[in-house]
């Protein structure tokens, strides 16, 4: 996955808004920042062999 | 009194069944330290004081009778909020579920009432059992070793309730190291059980895929009793094993020799990792090495991703379960809770889905090690427990965001992802007097070996003989 450019605090607020949920001014910008660091960290991901790994529930 | 506060509740089992000690005695002991010292500690939310005593003269009762006693009969446990207890409250740490009142017992309570234990109250815990809770509702939980540091979490009232000799034992959940974290902040023995080991239901859901009820207690022994009754098949639940759990009691004084213990490299010389960590964990493996465990290095390169797996799988589900709060009654919430699932509830499902891929990756790693290796030996954190301020402050930016959530090495979440038991136990402290955790990690359903490891490392060390200040 290419990090994808990030996030801005009005995008936030927006893609929030489809789901129902409305951030306060205050959490925006916090909000903001988490998302687009864990869209950066997942990124790192691309680089393993993720074709080969069947998501799987841990069994029991 | 604190002398018997602080007996292991194994020891305490006997000398009532011997009849040299009486349970309304013991409870009595435990209700004074906890209002003694629970003003400034607050590990406990709701203390049960008069249906403990109740309870304790019931079992002191059955013991004049001559009755056939459990295991943990007049034992005095407390658990974390998270986990229905019938007729009192289940708050989860939060304002939302202030006045929930459980109508069930969880069957681990059911399992620990049919033992005989006495459960003493519940106990404190961040909010929803997510980490980093700004105002904690029920009162600020405090490290035992030294009230201004952080008695970690999830179950911060656990381990501070199991270190202070608040009760007799307690039950924790772990979902991404809620177990081993303040077990390994307060110098408590902490055991996150395999996933699928210990039945789930009445407890508050965090993440479906990785919680996990268990022990936090004073000693090694203590853990593995209290397993032993909370362990086992629950009809109920299709996730869990349908088969009798091995006796993990039997063998527990069976010593080292012979095991294969892997020490992991990336979280035992990973850069993030305190030098006096380091250093302790380091003479742990000799320890064992002497005790006649076969120890070497072992290289696991997928764990310095597993935090952010494990973040991009726990967050999402935790948000999936709190949207409707979320939108109805956000307001109510922590703000660092409410943050952290809001972020989590706009992460797209392709990150999900290949968060859940690169589990599958990771687990393989774990398992492929615990086929070389009976037991892999960590640190449990990468340093002592940490200042309390040091967890307020608000992200200030996407790079502070990611260090402190996503990109940190994160030491327990491999073995949430790969469903493997794991346990941490103290091994010494730091010159400023906070405890040092150990993590030992094993195959699935092998609860057996780890606890076997550990009680031989914890009796030949006398870091679980020490009593913190409080």
């Amino acid at each position: 996955m290419t990090p994808s450019p990030d996030l801005s605090p009005a995008d936030v607020r927006t893609l929030a808004a489809t789901l129902g949920l409305h951030p306060t001014d205050d959490d925006l910008e916090e909000v903001t920042h988490r998302l687009n660091a864990m869209r950066d960290a997942l990124a790192a991901l691309a680089s393993l062999p993720l074709d080969t790994a069947e998501p799987a529930p841990p069994t029991p | 009194m604190t002398d018997l506060a602080f007996t292991s509740g194994a020891e305490l089992a006997a000398q009532i069944r011997d009849k040299r000690l009486s349970p309304v005695a013991v409870v009595r002991a435990y209700l004074d330290r906890i209002e003694r010292l629970d003003g400034t500690l607050h590990a406990y939310i709701t203390v049960a004081r008069e249906q403990a005593l109740a309870e304790a003269e019931r079992a002191e009762q059955a013991v004049a009778r001559g009755d056939r006693l459990g295991p943990l009969h007049g034992v005095p446990y407390a658990v974390k909020d998270q986990i229905d207890t019938l007729g009192l409250r289940t708050t989860a740490g939060s304002r939302l579920l202030a006045d929930n009142v459980s109508t069930i017992d969880a069957p681990v309570i059911t399992r620990l009432r049919a033992a005989g234990a006495i459960l003493l109250g519940k106990l404190n815990l961040t909010e929803f059992a997510l980490g980093g809770t700004l105002e904690f509702p029920f009162g600020q939980p405090r490290n035992p070793w030294n009230v201004d540091h952080d008695p970690g979490g999830s179950s911060a009232g656990s381990g501070v309730a199991a270190a202070a000799a608040l009760a007799a034992v307690t039950l924790g959940e772990d979902t991404g190291g809620s177990i081993r974290s303040p077990a390994s902040n307060c110098g408590a023995v902490g055991l996150r059980p395999t996933w699928g080991l210990v039945p789930r239901a009445g407890c508050i859901p965090l993440c479906w895929s990785m919680d996990a009820i268990g022990p936090i207690t004073r000693t090694v022994e203590d853990a593995a009793l209290v397993l032993s009754v909370i362990a086992g098949p629950d009809p109920a639940d299709p996730q869990m094993r349908q088969r009798p759990p091995d006796d993990v009691l039997s063998g527990l004084r069976a010593g080292v020799g012979g095991l294969r213990i892997g020490v992991v490299k990336e979280l035992t010389d990973g850069s993030d990792t305190d030098p006096e960590v380091r250093s302790a964990v380091l003479a742990a493996a000799e320890t064992l090495r002497k005790l006649g465990a076969t120890v070497d290095e072992i290289t696991l390169p997928l764990v310095p991703l597993a935090g952010a797996v494990f973040m991009a799988l726990a967050d999402s589900e935790g948000a999936g379960a709190h949207q409707p709060w979320l939108r109805t009654r956000a307001g109510e919430y922590d703000p660092a809770t409410r943050r952290r699932l809001l972020a989590a509830s706009l992460l797209p499902t392709a990150a999900y889905h290949q968060a859940s891929r690169a589990r599958v990756l990771i687990t393989r790693e774990v398992l492929g090690a615990l086929d070389r290796f009976d037991v892999l030996l960590s640190p449990t954190q990468p340093g002592p427990a940490p200042p309390i301020a040091s967890g307020k402050r608000r992200v200030t930016s996407k790079a502070d965001a990611g260090g402190r959530f996503f990109t940190r090495r994160s030491y327990t979440t491999p073995f949430n992802l790969s469903a493997t038991p794991a346990i941490s136990l103290p091994c010494g402290f730091t010159a400023a007097g906070l405890p040092i955790g150990l993590q030992l990690a094993g195959r699935r359903y092998d609860e057996a070996t780890v606890l076997r490891a550990a009680w031989a490392y914890e009796q030949a060390t006398p870091w679980h003989e020490r009593r913190p200040p409080q």
